[in-house]
């Protein structure tokens, strides 16, 4: 079994056990071990820009350089962890040389930069292949429409992630069709669900997230996949008060749940209870449970 | 009658000595941008800023800096990075915006005060959006 080091991060210690937990899981059942790095701290939640605020960037990368003592590559699942420990890798291997001695007198040990931030869905893209996902899939979720959303922290900015498109994203799209399932495109799949404007202005982010949903529904989704914690905590808020209820409206998971259900984890394996909205009556109803 | 439309107005002599600082901290040149509105059209919080994204960029090339630092816009820009990634002059207006905020925050002057969080959402809302939330608003 081919083991990584593994960031989990804040939110999938505690409102997103269920991303972490599932994925877990389904790497297990692909032949890979997400080894929790030791003493890993907060990434920061979001990169700062301010070209002077080198204080910022120690946090994410005192993980960096304890992870770098783990392996050559540094596993994430949530989106926004692997956007701020990407970049802030990257602000230290771009910075002038009195920048760089500056983060490097804050870090605990010597860090020469060697570490590569990876999100899983590139592990699954390199390591397992999307035929290979295919060939140990036990359920094939035929006919079930998926979008699959981005948000902005997977993709953008561009020339620092390296991910895939900031426009029309196939990552997840192919996962989705290597478990059998339909993927739906919609024109939201990288558009903003609002983020952590949830906090003070949550009507807005409301509003936002609603408009992605809406698309993604009109397009004919009835499962959104997501690989970042507040996008599918807003997107279930938004599809509360939209009014729907049951199979009328589209219910949004983390991607590895999605993989779960097709690599035939059990339900109670996939942490459903931990979603914002249940979606179990809808999997049920689709054949999914 | 319309009023005199204050905003349009050019103001000669020096630069308003805060536009050398958001170019400083933003590592942007303000006067790259040509007015195409990219950044307003693709912005998903745009609609709901009092001042866009290109109108903003359009009052610090004419000198209006403090307009611009007293919007709200700048503080319902949620760094989501689609206006810098369609720009066609490669101005990144989201960097520009974090300056503008920044500039502000270093004045000792909070956006979001973490003791007004309710306990109700303290459980429900996932800690990420908390930790960037209070990064981004509050000193």
């Amino acid at each position: 079994m081919k083991s990584y080091p593994y960031y989990p991060g804040c939110t999938l210690y505690s409102k997103a056990k269920n991303l972490d937990r599932s994925a877990r899981l389904v790497a297990s059942r692909l032949g890979i071990e997400l080894k929790e790095m030791p003493s890993w701290n907060c990434c920061g939640a979001i990169y700062n820009t301010a070209v002077d605020d080198l204080a910022a960037q120690v946090g994410p990368l005192r993980n960096l350089a304890k992870a770098s003592k783990e392996g050559e590559k540094l596993v994430t699942l949530c989106a926004a962890c692997y956007n701020v420990l990407k970049r802030a890798h990257n602000r230290l291997l771009t910075a002038t040389e009195s920048e760089r001695n500056r983060l490097l007198d804050f870090l605990d040990e010597p860090f020469g930069g060697a570490i590569e931030v990876v999100h899983f869905l590139e592990v699954l893209k390199k390591e397992i292949g999307w035929e290979g996902l295919k060939s140990l899939v036990k359920k094939p979720l035929t006919g079930i429409k998926v979008a699959s959303y981005y948000g902005c922290l997977m993709v953008r900015p561009r020339d620092v992630l390296n991910f895939d498109s900031p426009e029309n994203p196939r990552v997840m799209d192919d996962m989705v069709s290597a478990i059998g399932a339909e993927p739906v495109d919609f024109q939201f799949k990288t558009e903003c669900c609002g983020g952590y404007l949830v906090v003070n202005r949550r009507t807005i982010a409301v509003q936002a997230s609603r408009r992605v949903l809406d698309n993604a529904r009109n397009s004919g989704a009835e499962i959104i996949v997501t690989t970042c914690p507040l996008c599918q905590y807003n997107l279930d808020i938004a599809e509360a008060q939209s009014g729907r209820t049951g199979p009328t409206g589209v219910v949004t998971l983390y991607f590895t749940q999605l993989l779960g259900i097709s690599l035939g984890l059990e339900e109670n394996e996939l942490g459903f209870e931990d979603n914002k909205l249940d979606p179990v009556p809808f999997l049920r109803e689709k054949g999914l449970l | 009658m319309a009023e005199k439309e204050e905003v349009f107005t050019v103001k000669t002599g020096a630069r308003h000595p805060d536009l050398e600082q958001i170019e400083e901290l933003s590592g942007q040149r303000i006067i790259d941008c040509y007015q195409c509105g990219c950044c307003t059209s693709g912005c998903p919080i745009g609609d709901w800023m009092d001042i866009p994204p290109s109108k903003a960029i359009r009052l610090l090339q004419l000198g209006q800096v403090d307009e611009v630092l007293a919007s709200e816009g700048i503080w319902l820009c949620a760094s989501c990075l689609v206006c810098g990634t369609r720009c066609p002059r490669n101005v990144d207006y989201a960097r520009v915006a974090e300056a503008c905020r920044v500039i502000i925050l270093r004045r000792k002057k909070s956006m979001v005060d973490p003791d007004t969080v309710t306990d109700a959402d303290l459980q429900d809302v996932p800690q990420q959006a908390f930790i960037a939330a209070f990064r981004k608003f509050s000193v």
